[in-house]
Formats: structure tokens, sequence, C-alpha cells
């Protein structure tokens, strides 16, 4: 059946079981992926992917139950199932739905159209020849994607919503090698396909990859570091939870009574916001209907506000920032910025290794997801990058660890670059920085 | 779910342009999920997921389309968008389903859809409060008893007509212990391709106990010095380090493409003679277990690495093709949606003959790594890291102090000849593993095992 015949049905069962209080959120993606090997496509996949999830208030508890199939008795089920766990759930704190009639931003920027697949291959082997022209050896893997997304979200409350998607972009994967030894790097471009420069990528993939070749260890010792937009993104991406109003109430976070001091150097403005235009998907409501905004998080070092959603806002006396998010659409809500960065300072990446003298350039960071405790704040990484001798980029050193405690490196920006980039969404956000200096940090290599 | 005769034209219409190889792979999903935090249930989450992913092969061309809608009508819009994309041609090929059963060799006794939520929470309880009652210095912990039963069903242009019933079960327990404004935690997850009979041999307050105790050792704990020296990696989830260091670099997903740093090296040396390392997906109800592989192929032992010398790769029906190999029953996606490629079932380091005492003893300054987090690798350099979640020093030939933030990072080639002291106590870890085909189910283990030098992170 439907999806709207579906609906009707799970309000049907709903109202006879007599919940009155639930919401329905729908998710479906159409998503494409061509990959090409040694000049050739040799994958192609297209998915159907999609589900929904019954919310609803029962003796004050909030139940969650999701189906992909959209069938009659998987109607009937999730509400029953949904209203069962309701009443398994002791959590004391007043749960929420949004209320209908709210006003959103409307989004400045429209769906750009998808490629045909025909363009898509195309560009996609364009992309293979390009990796070899630029001096990339065997090995190189190109893939293109394209995904069109819907997300609705319909409650007892009167709230009816609806956003639509769309992305497309490469990924490119360049192998390089000197003698035996062999390196590789991938780059990531979204957009509109003919807006995409993949001869800019390419290059980048090819050059990324030859700079780490003949790389050392880094000597063990305590140095000053410069962290690359990209390196300084995937740590604020992977520590950004420390913002999360949830986190904080519930104790994994030590931002808990942090609003409002002092957490980070002078230099340090963090901003969340849902319609930068290098975020892939813009939302104007977040995942529970709430309308999303840009915010400053920090500001000049101050906390001015963690995120919230409805039940953690309610619980500090506050308003929700709009920054309900589910990881799925048959997961919990939880709390998540939906583009997340670092303000630009006034250096260029040049002054800034000229302020660091002797140190550690860092470009690549590897094994965040366990190499980075997002309770804790330690993280102990590793790295790739150069050594930064008078002031200058030189020799390429890799498979060394950076090592330090993320609450102390928010003190410890010294300087802020002026080249501001969001490299990459991972998920449903995208993460940014600009190219920072940061005072002595662990580095173990040889 | 699906009969054999809409497989059969299913099948028939995917091969419609020529594909001499087409594959269905049908799937009902039931995935429930209890979490505590603050001392109470906090959330259930409860998913059913329902699909098909059809997949063609023409040569060494694969394409896969995947649909949540299992009508006929449906599975053959799939069926046609996957043989379009393959191009022109006809179909000569005549389908002939039979079915086959392979024998069920991890039999579950509690199927956890038939216990209550009221049951599954009391072992989660037990397991919580034992946590959070260790000691007082436990700030927060948070709980998760978590079931899947995922049915799938394989329908394939040779013949084959299989189902199989896949029911896993895990407790996960996180402790956070807090000290002079420091946090640290501790965490412990044990599962098994079982159902609720896994808390017969799994007992949940040992659970939570082994979690707090981490986190309370660790909350005390110094930060571990930086350097190259010499460590001890402890049994059990300690196998990690040949999971990321090497086991990923003999998946044919990067060998068939020349993207490993063990492409052409059958039959060579390239570990440790010390070093015997085996993928076995047999191995009865263990967490990473299977009774046939995503593409149908019954689950085997492989010998990966024998006394040093690289015996195969984990390989799939598509990247075999390139390899020139046949399956080696390692072919896993975590659902429909997904591209099915090679992946790892249970793999470990085989028992070697030193025992633990020695190995500590041959340690004049290094580590003992007792627990291990995850980790990652780049398969075309060998590139690997990976977290020490609890360790200590060792002087003299003496465990010392725990160090807490420490973290090991190496190459693949180098570390497996490394290790020059194998253990006789094997044991597994559990844990998921993620890669282009999704999120699966993992074993890692290994006996104790001592790498004679290796770069530890720390400061």
């Amino acid at each position: 059946m439907n999806y709207q015949s579906f609906k009707q049905s799970v309000i049907a069962r709903a109202e006879a079981l007599g919940i009155t209080e639930y919401e329905l959120y729908y998710m479906t993606a159409e998503s494409t992926s061509i990959s090409a090997f040694a000049h050739e496509m040799n994958e192609f996949s297209a998915s159907t992917e999609g589900g929904v999830c019954f919310r609803c208030i029962v003796d004050g508890k909030m139940g969650y139950a999701s189906t992909e199939s959209l069938t009659q008795e998987q109607a009937a089920s999730i509400v029953e199932k949904a209203a069962d766990n309701a009443r398994t759930l002791e959590a004391e704190e007043p749960v929420f739905l949004a209320a209908g009639g709210q006003v959103y931003a409307s989004l400045d920027r429209e769906n750009y159209e998808l490629p045909e697949t025909e363009e898509l291959i195309r560009s996609v082997l364009d992309t293979q020849e390009k990796l070899y022209a630029a001096g990339a050896v065997d090995g190189c893997t190109s893939r293109g994607i394209r995904e069109r997304s819907m997300v609705g979200i319909f409650n007892s409350k009167g709230l009816d919503l609806c956003q639509e998607n769309t992305v497309a972009g490469f990924i490119v994967g360049a192998v390089v090698a000197r003698g035996e030894e062999k390196t590789n790097d991938y780059q990531i471009a979204l957009g509109k396909l003919d807006t995409l420069d993949t001869q800019v990528l390419t290059q980048k993939a090819v050059d990324t990859a030859l700079g780490k070749l003949g790389g050392e260890a880094a000597p063990t010792g305590v140095y000053p570091v410069v962290f690359d937009p990209e390196a300084m993104s995937d740590l604020l991406g992977v520590f950004s939870g420390v913002f999360s109003s949830e986190a904080a109430q519930k104790g994994l976070s030590k931002f808990a009574k942090a609003e409002d001091t002092v957490v980070a150097s002078p230099m340090v403005t963090i901003v969340d916001d849902p319609f930068h235009p290098e975020n892939p998907q813009p939302m104007p409501f977040d995942a529970e209907g709430s309308p999303t905004c840009k915010k400053n998080v920090v500001e000049q070092g101050v906390l001015k506000t963690l995120l919230y959603n409805l039940k953690t806002a309610n619980m500090a006396g506050k308003k929700t920032t709009g920054n309900a998010a589910k990881a799925n659409y048959d997961a919990p809500i939880v709390v998540r910025p939906f583009s997340m960065y670092l303000a630009s300072g006034e250096y260029t990446q040049a002054q800034l290794l000229e302020k660091a003298q002797n140190g550690v350039f860092i470009n690549s960071l590897s094994g965040l997801h366990a190499g980075a405790n997002p309770v804790t704040g330690d993280f102990s990484l590793q790295s790739a990058g150069f050594m930064i001798e008078y002031g200058q980029k030189t020799r390429a050193v890799k498979s060394f660890t950076v090592a330090g405690n993320f609450y102390d490196l928010l003190k410890g920006i010294i300087a802020v670059g002026d080249d501001l980039r969001l490299p990459m969404a991972t998920g449903m956000t995208a993460y940014g920085a600009p190219s920072v200096l940061v005072e002595g940090l662990s580095i173990a290599g040889k | 779910m699906l009969s054999r005769e809409i497989c059969q034209q299913v099948l028939a219409a995917a091969v419609g342009t020529g594909a001499d190889y087409a594959e269905l792979f049908a799937e009902n999903t039931v995935q429930h999920a209890i979490n505590m935090i603050a001392s109470k249930v906090d959330t259930v989450k409860d998913t059913v997921i329902a699909g098909v992913g059809i997949r063609v092969f023409k040569g060494l061309r694969s394409v896969s389309a995947s649909t949540v809608d299992t009508s006929l009508e449906g599975l053959l819009r799939c069926a046609h968008q996957a043989a379009d994309a393959l191009g022109e041609g006809d179909a000569p090929m005549q389908i002939v389903l039979q079915e086959r059963l392979f024998g069920d060799i991890h039999p579950i006794k509690i199927v956890p859809q038939s216990v209550s939520n009221a049951q599954k929470v009391e072992i989660l309880k037990e397991g919580y409060f034992a946590a959070k009652e260790y000691d007082p210095a436990i700030s927060q912990v948070t709980g998760t008893i978590m079931d899947v039963d995922h049915n799938i069903l394989i329908a394939t242009s040779e013949g084959l007509y299989t189902q199989d019933r896949q029911i896993r079960t895990r407790l996960a327990i996180s402790a956070i212990a807090e000290k002079d404004g420091q946090t640290q935690t501790g965490s412990f997850n044990p599962g098994a391709r079982m159902g609720l009979e896994l808390f017969d041999s799994v007992i949940p307050s040992q659970v939570g106990i082994r979690a707090a105790k981490q986190a309370v050792t660790m909350v005390n704990a110094g930060y571990c010095p930086a350097g190259v020296m010499p460590v001890a990696i402890d049994n059990g989830f300690g196998g990690v380090i040949f999971h990321e260091a090497c086991g990923h670099s003999l998946e044919a997903s990067s060998v068939a493409y020349g993207r490993s740093q063990f492409t052409g090296k059958l039959g060579q040396k390239i570990a440790n003679e010390k070093v015997t390392a085996i993928d076995d997906g047999t191995i009865p109800n263990a967490w990473g277990s299977i009774n046939m592989d995503d593409e149908g192929t019954p689950a085997k032992r492989n010998v990966l690495i024998e006394k040093g010398v690289l015996k195969t790769y984990m390989v799939d029906k598509f990247n075999g093709r390139r390899m020139g190999m046949e399956s080696t029953g390692n072919a896993r996606r975590q659902s429909y949606a997904y591209t099915t490629t090679s992946r790892m079932t249970n793999t470990f380091i085989a028992p070697g003959t030193d025992c633990n005492e020695d190995i500590i003893a041959s340690m004049e300054y290094g580590l003992y790594a007792k627990e291990m987090g995850g980790g990652s690798v780049n398969p075309v350099t060998g590139e690997f890291n990976f977290t020490v979640s609890e360790g200590y020093m060792v002087r003299n030939g003496e465990i010392c102090e725990p160090v807490r933030g420490a973290s090991l990072v190496g190459k693949g080639s180098q570390v497996i000849q490394d290790i020059d002291m194998v253990g006789s106590q094997l044991d597994m870890g559990q844990g998921m593993c993620g890669s282009s085909s999704g999120s699966i189910p993992t074993n890692v283990g290994q006996p104790m095992i001592r790498v004679r030098s290796i770069t530890v992170g720390g400061r």
C-alpha cells in the first residue's frame, strides 16, 4: 500500500486504541552509485530505501516502533508495539511533540536536478581518465552518486511537514607509487554535476597522495601543531557531541553548567548553521518538526548555548534550538548540529606555519571512531602531514599519533586561519573549520 | 517469504539483457533494543527491515538494485532496472530453482521475540546496576540489551533457492568514572549468535562489573608515555590488531583491485612463523558465525596464514571472478540495501606455545594492553591504528601501574612479522565491523601475543 493509505491505517489504529498524541516520521531515499575501475564501469547499484517511525505518548512516556514494510498488518503492529514500548519506559522527563502552525525559514537554495544515468556514467569514466592523466597508477577508483531523499513528519497536533533534498557528486580514489611504495588518497565533491571541477578534484587526490610518499614517522615529542581544515573539521565532528544538551544533562559532556562561561580561546567562534551553502542537506525543520536556525554556539571563547531539542530544552527551562535529529528513520531522537563550523580567523595558513616555527602540520587523521573518546575528550589519533621547520612545511611525516584532550585543545588554540572549508558531510551533519594553530600537543612517532 | 515461482520469474527478468549470473536476496529482519541511562529505561527501539536486493553479473561488471516494494510488480521493476543498467543483450538462460537447505550449525534455544520487554529489562538492570554500584567513582552508566532476528532468502540463476535465520543477542554496558573533574570510560559488550540463552553463560552482573572496573582503573591512571616499545596484547578483543592490521587487507574487495599490501603474495611468507591466522564462520553460535554467506555459499573455516605463509584470501563471488578464485564463504552485507562484498566472520590468531608469564617476563620496558578498543586501516598502505582501553606499563618483566589514552599505530605487513611470541589461551571478542557492505557482526580473537616493537601513541 502507498504511504498515504498506510498513514490513514496508522491513524485509525491509534484512535481505536485511544492514543491521542502521536507522530509519524517518514523517510525515503532513492540512490544510485556507479563505480569505475581500470577505465571501465564495474559496479552499478540503485537502491530505494525508506521506512516509517511511529511515536506516541502513553502515560507520559514516548514509545517508538518502525517498519519498512508498508502493509495493513504493519500499520497496526507499529502502533501496538510503540504503545507497549512506552509502557516499558521509566525515564521521568516530560516528553513533547512539536506544535503545528509554526513558522519555518524558506530555503534560498532550490534542489538541483540530478544527472541522468548516462551522464553520471560518462562523468565517472572521465574522472578515471583524469586520475591516470594526473599521474596515478593502477588501482584508482572513481564513484559517482546521486540521491533524492524525502523526510515527512505528521503529528496529532496539526504538524504536517515535508522536505525533499537532492545530492550528487564524485568520490575519487587515487593510488600513486614510487618504487615499491604505494599510497592513496580520496577526495569528494558534492553538488550539481556540471558545476563540479573534476580536473581540480582528481589532481588534488593525486597530489595529496604523492605528498604522502616517502614519509617517515615524526619524532616523538611535544610540538605546536597546525591542523589543516580537513583534520580540524574531523576533530570538531567527532567531538561535536560535547555541545549536546542531552549529553550534558546525562553527564556525558563536561559542559553541563558551562553556558555563558569561557570554554575556549577568545579566537574561537563555533557556529551551527542549518542553511550553510555547503551543507548538502539544508533543513528548515528538525527531526521533531521544530524550526531550525543559525546560532553561535561558542562566541569568542564563550559558550553561548548548547544545542537543544524539545525535551532537553524543557529540562533546562529554555527553548529548543531546533537541533533534534535522527540517525535513521527508526532511530530515537537525539541532539545534533546541522552544519557546525569553526569560524574563520585572520591568518593565512602560511602565517600559521610562520607562527608555529617548529612543529607538525597535520592534514590527515584516521580511526576517529576509536581513537577519540567523546565523553572524556581524550584523543590519540593516527596522523599524517609534514614537519614544520623554521616556519615552512618540509618533509612528509606519517604513521605517528597526535594526542591531547579536546576540552584543552579549545583553550589551546593560538591562531585561527582564514581558509574555512566544510569538507564533507558525515551523515546528516557537515562539519567545517579553517586551519588552526594549537599549542603543545603530544606526538608519538620514532 | 518469496515463493520459488516468484523468484524464478524475477531472476528471469534480471538476466533479460544478457547477464551471466543473477541473484535475489530477500530479507525480513526484526531489530529490538532497550537502552538505560541515569538508572532508568530510556528508549526502546523496534524496527522491521524488509526488502529485496537483486544483483546481476556480466563478466567483471556487477549491477545491483534494491527495493522495499516486495510485490511481484515491484520486484520485476527492480529486476528490469538492474537488467537495463547492464546494457543490451538477450537471455538464453534457463532458470530452474531447487530448494536447498544447509544444516543449522547455530541452533537457537530462546527466540528473543518470544521474550517480553519486562524480562529483557530485568537482565539489563542486573548488568546496569552491577556497574552503577561497583564504586562511588562511577558517575554514569549506559546499558543496552539488543536482539536481531534476521531472516534471509537467496535465489540464484544457478538454481539455488535457500533460506536462513540468523538470530543474535548482545548486552552492552558502558561506565563512566569521575575523579577530580576528569572522566574515563570502561565498557564490555558480549554477544553471540544465540537467543536469550546467551545469559546462561554470560552473567549480566559480571558484564557490568567488568565495565565499571575498567573505568575506575583508568580514572586512577596517568597518561601512557609515547614512544616505540614492545607491547603484549592480551587475548579476546585484543585480536582487533589482526583484524585491522591484516584482516581487511586479505579481503577480496581490496586484493582483487591491487589495493592491498598483500596482493600477489599467495604462498609467500608474509608473517612471523609463530603466526597462524584463521577466519572461521562455522564456530557454533559465535557472534560472527553464519550457516551460509549472503551469496548462499556454505560457511567455511579458512586458514588465511599458516606459520607465516599466506594460504588464501577471503573471497566473494564477484571479486573472485577478477581473481580467478572460488568463493570462500565470506560474502556479507548488512541488509538487502547494501551491495555484498567479501568480509570477515570470526577471525583470529591460532594458539601458539608461549606462556603468558614468559611474554610479560620478556619485556624490560613496554606496554601490556589488557583491553582494546576499535581501530581502522587503510588496506592500500596497510597503515592501521587502534586504541588501548586498558593498559599497564611493564618494567623489568613485571606488570606495573595502569595507563590511559594509549593507541597503537603501525603498518600491517610489518606488525605481523613483529608478532614474535604467541600464547596458548585463545579467546574472542565481539565487534561490529563497518565497511562498504555495511555494519556486520564479527568476532576478533587471539591468545596473548607480543609485538616486539610498535609505536605507542600517548603523551
